[in-house]
């Protein structure tokens, strides 16, 4: 007992993803998009990455996927090291373990919704249409599965771009601005959506500008500056009273010293 | 200033006693504005004086007694309903001062100023965003009202802390002015 238990706390802590000293350089590209990335995520996580446009968040995302190699650095993710794996073995591993949802939802134009949904799971040699269906219904589009993409909105596209990154089970759920191309509304239930899935164990790792809706859900969000990481900041999720959280101020209202004894105490 | 005017609003609705004015202040408020019964009263007794509330029935028992909103009452209500604000931009924050004058003397600082500022405004947006969702839970809508217009001030003052944060800081802050 004693001999094995070292060696689960170790892996326990080893994250589910694991960025260690990730630099990535484009070909052409004057300085690097990454430059010494470390960051680990563990299981059951939902990190939000924010920064300023071009700061290498999709980058980031895009290693972590395994659709681009990093130029020096390891990244390992559920115990893969990706740099072990050929070609054929990167596409397997994204097949077989991420979900990654874009902002334009790329979803095939002469597929119907449920057809687009399929794919990866046909890719796997599953035909699993009763999982589809049941995952179209769970996003709340049950109705619009023999629908081709260009008669859905904004948000339903998007609803049916999530069910396929969900097909095939991922370990991990990539988004990157999820929301950037919906309205406030869709936005939110797009977001809504993305929370239930992490109440439901879902590890996530969200890129978004909208910092509002990062925090509903993201206990941790990440910082990304020039390619370097510069905050990693953990919420805390305490039940507070509204007078905690906010304060209507008034001329009338006495100096703040004096109603600041809470946080004075 | 809104509390006058809060206590004339509620009373065009149907007369109140002070302490119903309090707590339906204070409910509208969400439990944001705590008010004490004296200032309640003080105000109720200003607002008697100048004629623009006057109580209905006996004198008697202050507690017990209930007001109703008098024609000027009505009239000095609608007035500001209709006034836009349209004052000089309020910004209460200390913040402002703060981060204006880290641009002149913090240095390599700023950055870390700004990072920890952020910090505290994202857990301050995690709060909002909890007690959003628990208004609209508890059928609280005025709250959740109150709480999305204060999110939106916090991302707004986050956005304008990234401004900062991706400016170029050396001494020209300060020698443009
Ligand atoms: N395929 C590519 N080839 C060359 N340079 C690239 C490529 N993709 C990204 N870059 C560059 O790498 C840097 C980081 O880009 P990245 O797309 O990761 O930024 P981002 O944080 O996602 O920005 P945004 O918020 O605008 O989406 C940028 O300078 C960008 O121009
Ligand atoms: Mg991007």
């Amino acid at each position: 007992m004693n001999s094995i238990s070292p060696n689960l706390v170790a892996l326990a802590r080893s994250g589910l993803v694991r960025l260690t000293d990730v630099t990535k350089v484009y070909q052409g590209g004057i300085t690097g998009a990454l430059d010494g990335v470390s960051i680990t995520v563990e299981k059951g996580e939902f990190t939000a990455i924010m920064g300023p446009s071009g700061s290498g968040k999709s980058t980031m995302l895009n290693l972590v996927a395994g659709l681009d190699r990093p130029t020096s650095g390891t990244i390992v993710v559920g115990g893969t090291d990706l740099s072990k794996l050929g070609e054929a073995g990167l596409a397997r591993f994204r097949r077989d373990h991420i979900g990654f949802v874009f902002q334009f939802f790329y979803l095939l134009p002469n597929l119907t919704a449920l057809e687009n949904v399929l794919i990866p799971a046909q890719l796997k040699g599953n035909m699993a249409t009763g999982r589809g269906r049941e995952l179209l219904e769970q996003l709340g589009i049950p109705d619009v599965a023999d629908k081709y993409p260009a008669r859905l909105s904004g948000g339903q596209q998007q609803r049916v771009a999530i069910a396929r990154a969900l097909i095939n089970n991922p370990t991990l759920l990539l988004a990157d601005e999820p929301t950037g191309a919906l309205d406030t509304h869709s936005g939110e239930q797009v977001m809504e959506l993305l929370g239930g899935l992490h109440r439901g164990g879902q590890t996530i790792l969200l890129v978004t500008h909208d910092a509002k809706l990062a925090t509903r859900n993201a206990a941790r969000v990440i910082s990304v500056m020039d390619g370097k990481i510069v905050d990693d900041a953990r919420l805390e999720s305490p039940e507070r009273a509204p007078s905690e959280v906010i304060r209507v101020r008034s001329e009338e209202t006495p100096p703040a010293g004096a109603r600041r004894a809470p946080e004075t105490k | 200033m809104s509390l006058k005017y809060g206590v004339l609003g509620l009373l065009k609705v149907e007369p109140l006693h002070g302490y119903e004015v309090k707590n339906r202040f204070e409910a509208m408020l969400g439990g944001t504005w705590e008010v004490n019964i004296g200032q309640i009263y003080t105000t109720l007794q200003r607002l008697e004086r100048d004629g623009l509330v006057r109580p209905v029935g006996e004198r008697g028992d202050r507690g017990k007694l209930l007001y109703e909103l008098s024609s000027e009452g009505k009239k000095a209500l609608d007035d500001w309903l209709a006034q836009p604000d349209s004052g000089p931009q309020q910004l209460h924050e200390d913040i402002y001062v703060k981060l204006l004058l880290a641009t002149r003397i913090a240095n390599g600082d700023l950055q870390q100023m700004l990072a920890r500022q952020k910090r505290a405004f994202l857990q301050r947006l995690r709060d909002l965003n909890r007690l959003e969702e628990k208004a609209r839970r508890d059928g609280r809508i005025d709250l959740a009202r109150l709480v999305r217009g204060a999110l939106l001030h916090t991302e707004a003052d986050l956005k304008w802390m990234d401004e900062l944060a991706s400016e170029h800081f050396g001494t020209e802050g300060a020698a443009a002015e």
